[in-house]
């Protein structure tokens, strides 16, 4: 499969900074993928997802040398609008990315930008408003909506434009944990059924354990560690850093050194329970 | 302070007058303007007054515009006693009152009854260049927000000691200086993040973008709209020259 991101000894600085935000990152995503990025605040996460959407360096000045690549696009030749169209970009707060007075409206804002006929778009908004389970809310103000209705109408927003990556910035971090989890659910069913590829940044790992493919550490503007979740959250390194290392993940971490060797991660409690009745059953 | 911010929000109401066309309801509301403000009699205010109180009854406003009435009501016994004293007679310090009353219902009688969505319909019809009514319509959307936000600040800062009901005018003056500073600062920071979710959502891509909501004139917002005018041409002559 061929890479949809493509990044190349980018280092980037922001303006008026000495300290370099991004250093030396390689980094490629395969279509399909879901890729969750972590690490402490103020590592680069956030400066690294706007480098992908051209937010910088077209509204961030900066210095910048190596490449990005989108969706076969030179993030730094190409227009942000152009580049909405592939990417879909969903941010921390939901309060400010819905700027109309109805959620119906706000949906369709992204779409009327890129002048599609009114047919179309009542079609795409109907379409991303079922898929994301609002079809209720079409006609509620943004006030009305709790902070979990806010994001899912954020993403809706995103999602009707039809971007073939979807890029979220701690979508979850206003959100109480069962509306973060119902959250996470949908990104993993618009992963499913769009086969969209998905970049996620998150402090909640516990949350992605069972839906991330991939996951990329990051630490002062280097991507530390990158691989798949068993093999990097099992590394001292992940933990130095101060990842939130998931409990399950913990747990048999601890275990290990206790002298309990389980083999491969388990990443789900179901998956660990099985295993683990296996071996007190064998030991009775 | 709750109750406040709570009147800037548009309460979506439903009758008759709101399944209207925005712009009949503009014309309506222009109207209504028009006759507020050459009523200089008692008997031209009182049926102006009249008029502009049964639409409000029909589109089922008349609360919300009360209380937005009660703003400009200050004002009005203002207007009321310094005519009064200036020797205008009692009548006359009446109608004037009464007028600037009438003034300021039938504009609102526009903006009670229309959507800030119909309201941008409406601007877009006129042609108004993008920018502005993007412009418009986030600070519309956003008061609200500005509004919780200065609540929650106000909470904050009184929580660490900060009096603000006390005090003489000066000093309640300068108690709201930490209340304002936090606020800029945050909406600005709000502003900038507002500008990159515009911009990944190709704001800008083209000068004149497409819209999910159209206007559309039905034969009822003719009807409405012909025989308000035809009502509207002999009132004026009544108001002007007759009476």
């Amino acid at each position: 499969m061929s890479d949809l991101i493509s990044v190349k000894n980018y280092n980037f600085t922001y303006a008026g900074s000495n300290k370099p935000a991004l250093i030396d990152i390689n980094f490629n995503v395969k279509k399909g993928e879901i890729v969750v990025i972590a690490g402490p605040s103020g590592c680069g996460k956030s400066t690294l997802l706007r480098s992908l959407i051209g937010l910088i360096p077209h509204m961030y000045a900066g210095k910048s040398s190596g490449s990005v690549i989108v969706d076969g696009l030179d993030v730094s030749q190409t227009p942000i609008s152009e580049l909405a169209k592939r990417i879909g970009f969903v941010f921390q707060n939901p309060e400010n990315q819905i700027f109309m007075f109805s959620v119906e409206r706000d949906i369709a804002f992204g779409l009327e930008n890129l002048q599609l006929p009114r047919d179309e778009i009542q079609n795409r908004v109907i379409w991303a408003c079922e898929l994301l389970g609002i079809i209720d809310l079409m006609k509620r103000a943004p006030y009305e909506l709790s902070d979990g209705q806010k994001q899912r109408v954020a993403l809706a927003g995103v999602i009707a434009m039809k971007p073939s990556i979807l890029i979220l910035d701690e979508p979850t971090s206003l959100l109480d944990p069962y509306t973060a989890q119902e959250l996470i659910n949908l990104v993993k069913k618009l992963h499913d059924e769009l086969g969209i590829t998905i970049l996620i940044v998150e402090h909640r790992l516990d949350l992605l354990l069972n839906i991330a493919s991939r996951i990329v550490i990051m630490n002062e503007g280097k991507i530390v560690l990158d691989g798949k979740l068993d093999e990097v959250l099992t590394k001292k390194e992940a933990m130095l850093i101060g990842v939130g290392i998931p409990t399950i993940v913990r747990l048999q971490n601890l275990l290990k050194e206790g002298g309990l060797d389980l083999g491969r991660i388990s990443l789900t409690v179901v998956e660990l329970a099985n295993k683990l009745n296996v071996i007190l059953r064998d030991n009775i | 302070m709750y109750w406040v911010a709570s009147g800037f929000l548009f309460q979506r109401v439903d009758s008759i007058i709101q399944r209207l066309d925005p712009r009949v309801r503009l014309s309506l509301s222009l109207m209504l303007f028009i006759l507020a403000l050459i009523s200089d009699s008692a008997i031209k205010i009182t049926i102006t007054m009249l008029t502009i109180i049964s639409l409000a009854l029909i589109s089922n406003i008349a609360k919300r515009m009360a209380r937005t009435t009660l703003f400009s009501a200050t004002f009005a016994i203002l207007i009321f006693l310094i005519n009064l004293l200036l020797d205008y007679g009692l009548i006359t310090s009446l109608v004037l009152a009464l007028r600037f009353i009438a003034i300021i219902t039938s504009t609102s009688f526009f903006f009670l009854t229309t959507s800030p969505d119909e309201l941008e319909c409406v601007m877009k019809w006129f042609r108004l260049p993008q920018d502005i009514i993007f412009a418009f319509v986030t600070a519309v959307r956003f008061v609200p927000v500005l509004m919780m936000d200065a609540l929650q600040i106000m909470d904050a800062q009184r929580s660490r000691g900060l009096e603000l009901d006390k005090g003489r005018f000066y000093k309640r003056i300068k108690n709201l200086i930490p209340i304002l500073v936090p606020l800029v600062i945050s909406a600005v920071i709000r502003s900038s993040e507002l500008a990159e979710a515009m911009e990944v959502r190709a704001y800008g891509a083209t000068k004149k973008p497409t819209s999910l909501y159209v206007l559309k004139m039905s034969n009822k917002d003719k009807f409405v709209m012909i025989m308000s005018i035809i009502l509207f041409i002999p009132t004026i002559y009544l108001y002007l020259f007759a009476c």
